[in-house]
């Protein structure tokens, strides 16, 4: 196992001012309570972005502070204090080393437990988590940490989408979801209102919810990019410039990192200059969450020469022109029709050729945009949300498409003690052999 | 369609060891057969629409072999023993299965399923967490998109009147066998921990009217039959998801206590809410299957105090300990199990504070632990005992 943490040279510029962000984003939450602001533990795509902005509450992400821990490498100290609780190991590590910074802190009176990284998290006045396809954890999460902060009062909305499935047009059924969610997204309103004794800016939630179209369509923009030779920018990168699309979404902060991202890699192609030395393979990050404490690993593939122009992981947003969203004057029936439609809108393609998924779909249209050599995927022990079904991927993707080749890689997404970099780099190269001799037969 | 049980408790035994007997004997008959995944099955939506439900259940004695190569081994290992099973065939007499949203292990595993299992018709039912007024409503629609997709395979429309046919037969069903957990409330207990497994067991697995009928038997055999003699014993209450083998009780009961009580989704979770009539059956359905199965996967919140959130939680496995007199509870989570996992402190010190022990154990759906279960189980009922 690697036990001192080795730095990850990032090619971008953008991708370096993201630490500072992130730092900033978990700094906001201590100051907020400095200010008598309203600070809500939530989690990432749970569709209130611009609910919480637009009544000016500050979000503490759990998932961002638990990868924070992580990647510095201190986040065992809480896995071992939620673990004396009861709390099994095999359960969502990301949950489980945040309670036990939640746990350590109120046994702390509410000072921040020792060495908790950038300063620690600020206690939550609302948790608001949410009931959804994406993960038990979003309504689990907060009634274990509810547990220790009896007193936080907790909110949870169900924003679903329609399951896939080849007998049933999707246009049949997204109308239910749709309006469940606009109903859920009123409670979540309701509740916050009640709670924090603020009224919604509904003119403000309105130009938000029109931020986020014009922020998704730019990112879009710019991701594609990535699709020069040789690519500018790489999965490494791309799991901190994804920050400011899944931390700070409805902020005119976020658009304007992408604008700036967007310039730079410009620039970056009109200069042709990419991620590794010699691009010999391009990759895509099928699916998976990272080992936030291993980043460097995508260095250690830069190094081979592979490099990843494309991810599925953390590009949770689409063009919205491409998703047909109907029109509405009701913000809460955008975001949700948004947010189905995401989903959704792989469907057809799916339906169209015979034994597929929308997820493979979306892994085919990567492959062929971006020029892909192999497909890599990540599996975390911790975490069924996306690393459950994807051996199903990875066989329909050689059935209907083409014998591509893949690798799937074992780990975690905060536990360390799962990680020998020794046996990670061993089977990164055997990987590369792989791509190397799949190249001399297509040649 | 109804069959009577002479002898209740050795038909319960043959159909707890030969799984899905009934319905492969129906099957030859021109029956249908539908498997349902979990407690969330809405087994009145499928009566209805003239097919037998059978509950989905592994083989804890089978080792997951044709699995592994289709699913992660990080999905939950009750559903994966499941799928396993279904892959080997053990389900080939069903016209189907449907999937509820139970949790990430069923949500995320449902293409694994529908691609690689060789049924005619497979749903995925998308069962929200949360339980309020929204949550009915989308519910209901969601069991009507069911329900059309059972007709069509079917060729036959469901009516009202079927529902309502369906819903009356299935809470006959819930009353008999609650009837039947009564008779372990006494000391001893008329029905041992074992018994009572294989009943439910078998239970599961046939037509509704069936069912009752062979839990009726039950009933009228063990009113007859003379209690036992032992003295005192310790009363367990087992509380879990889907427990739906001897082996944990086997433990127990050779150990020297009777597990007299479960919070068990084939147990009581299953057997002790209703469904409302209401004018239009699918309302009652749909908050039966949200509001009345205490189950981890179900959010529950009266938006009160804390403790009143414990009380909607947990309340009724307290209640369960005071009727069935517990003196103490086992705690039996499968790993890899978010929705029960992240319960267990909460549920654990809710339970202890009014007196009641709890073992927490976190172990696979397999026979091959049993050495390491013993011992834990073993040195608890030494501790209750003292």
């Amino acid at each position: 196992m690697a036990d001192d943490k080795k730095s990850r040279k990032l090619a971008t510029e953008a991708a370096t001012r993201i630490p500072r962000m992130v730092r900033a984003n978990t700094a906001a939450t201590l100051k907020a309570k400095e200010e008598g602001k309203t600070v809500a533990y939530t989690f990432i795509v749970c569709w209130m972005d611009e609910i919480m902005r637009a009544m000016d509450i500050v979000p503490a992400w759990g998932e961002s502070y638990s990868g924070i821990c992580a990647a510095k490498r201190e986040s065992g100290k809480f896995l071992e204090k939620a673990e004396a609780e009861n709390f099994s190991r095999s359960l969502c590590t990301y949950a489980t080393c945040n309670l036990g910074f939640d746990i350590w802190r109120e046994e702390l009176g509410g000072a921040m437990p020792p060495d908790a990284p950038w300063g620690g998290m600020a206690r939550p006045d609302v948790i608001l988590g949410s009931a959804q396809m994406l993960c038990d954890p979003r309504f689990k999460w907060p009634q274990a940490t509810q547990h220790y902060l009896q007193d936080v009062p907790v909110f949870v909305g169900g924003v679903y989408w329609p399951p896939w499935d080849p007998n049933i047009d999707q246009r049949e059924v997204e109308k239910y979801y749709v309006k469940y969610a606009v109903d859920e997204l009123r409670e979540a309103i309701r509740f916050l209102e009640k709670h924090t004794g603020r009224k919604m800016d509904w003119d403000k939630l309105a130009e938000l919810v029109d931020l986020v179209d014009r922020t998704w369509n730019l990112f879009y923009e710019t991701y594609e990019l990535r699709r020069a030779l040789p690519t500018p920018m790489d999965t490494g990168d791309a799991m901190n410039t994804m920050v400011p699309l899944a931390f700070m979404l409805a902020t005119q902060e976020a658009y304007d990192f992408y604008k700036d991202l967007n310039t730079e890699l410009k620039a970056k192609i009109e200069r042709k200059e990419g991620v590794a030395e010699e691009e010999k393979y391009r990759l895509l990050w099928g699916a998976g969450l990272p080992s936030w404490f291993a980043l460097s690993d995508f260095q250690y593939f830069n190094s081979k020469g592979a490099v990843f122009p494309v991810e599925r992981t953390y590009r949770e947003a689409q063009a919205i022109e491409g998703l047909e969203i109907p029109k509405t004057n009701d913000p809460l029936e955008h975001i949700a029709w948004r947010w189905v439609k995401y989903y959704t809108h792989w469907f057809d393609k799916a339906r169209a050729r015979k034994g597929s998924l929308p997820e493979v779909e979306r892994l085919i249209e990567y492959i062929e945009n971006y020029k892909i050599d192999g497909v890599v995927f990540h599996q975390a022990f911790s975490c069924r949300t996306w690393h459950a079904g994807i051996i199903l991927q990875a066989e329909i993707l050689k059935k209907v498409y083409r014998d591509i080749p893949v690798l799937i890689m074992e780990g975690d997404i905060v536990d360390i003690s799962s990680y020998n970099e020794a046996d990670t780099h061993n089977r990164i190269d055997a990987f590369i052999e792989t791509l190397e001799a799949a190249k001399a037969k297509r040649n | 369609m109804t069959t009577a049980h002479v002898n209740g408790m050795a038909t319960a035994e043959k159909y707890y060891t030969q799984y899905g007997l009934r319905a492969r004997e129906l099957k030859a008959q021109g029956q249908r057969s539908i498997g349902y995944l979990s407690a969330l099955g809405p087994v009145e939506v499928i009566t209805a629409a003239g097919l037998i439900p059978v509950r989905l259940k592994g083989d804890v004695s089978e080792a997951i072999t044709k699995a592994d190569a289709h699913m992660e081994t990080i999905v939950c290992p009750f559903v994966r023993n499941v799928f396993d099973a279904v892959l080997k065939g053990k389900y080939g007499y069903l016209d189907g299965i449907v999937i509820p949203h139970l949790c990430d292990s069923t949500s995320r595993t449902y293409d694994t399923w529908s691609y690689n299992i060789d049924l005619p018709y497979s749903h995925f039912l998308n069962v929200p967490h949360v339980t309020d007024d929204p949550s009915v409503e989308f519910f209901k629609a969601i069991l009507r998109v069911f329900m059309k997709s059972l007709e069509k395979l079917t060729g036959s429309t469901v009516s009202d009147d079927a529902l309502a046919a369906a819903v009356k037969a299935h809470n006959q069903n819930r009353q008999k066998m609650r009837e039947l957990y009564s008779l372990r409330k006494g000391n001893p207990p008329l029905v041992s921990g074992a018994e009572m497994t294989k009943v439910l067991v078998a239970a599961m697995s046939l037509p509704v009217e069936e069912s009752t009928s062979l839990i009726e038997s039950v009933i009228k055999e063990v009113r007859v039959k003379a209690a036992s003699q032992d003295g005192k014993r310790a009363r367990i209450m087992l509380v879990g998801d889907q427990i739906d083998d001897v082996v944990v009780t086997d433990i127990i009961e050779k150990a020297g206590a009777w597990l007299v009580m479960d919070d068990t989704s084939i147990g009581s979770k299953m057997y002790w809410g209703d469904v409302d009539v209401t004018p239009d059956p699918m309302q009652g359905i749909a908050e039966r299957y949200l509001r009345k199965l205490p189950l981890a996967t179900t959010y529950v919140d009266p938006q009160k105090s804390y403790d009143e959130s414990l009380e909607a939680r947990f309340g009724h496995i307290r209640k369960y300990a005071d009727e069935f007199k517990v003196d103490g509870v086992i705690l039996f989570i499968y790993k890899y199990c978010d929705p029960y996992g992240f319960e267990v402190p909460a549920m654990k010190s809710f339970v202890e504070s009014s007196g009641t022990p709890v073992l927490y154990l976190e172990d696979e759906y397999s026979a091959s632990t049993v050495a390491r279960l013993k011992t834990r189980i073993e040195a608890f009922l030494e501790i209750i005992a003292q």
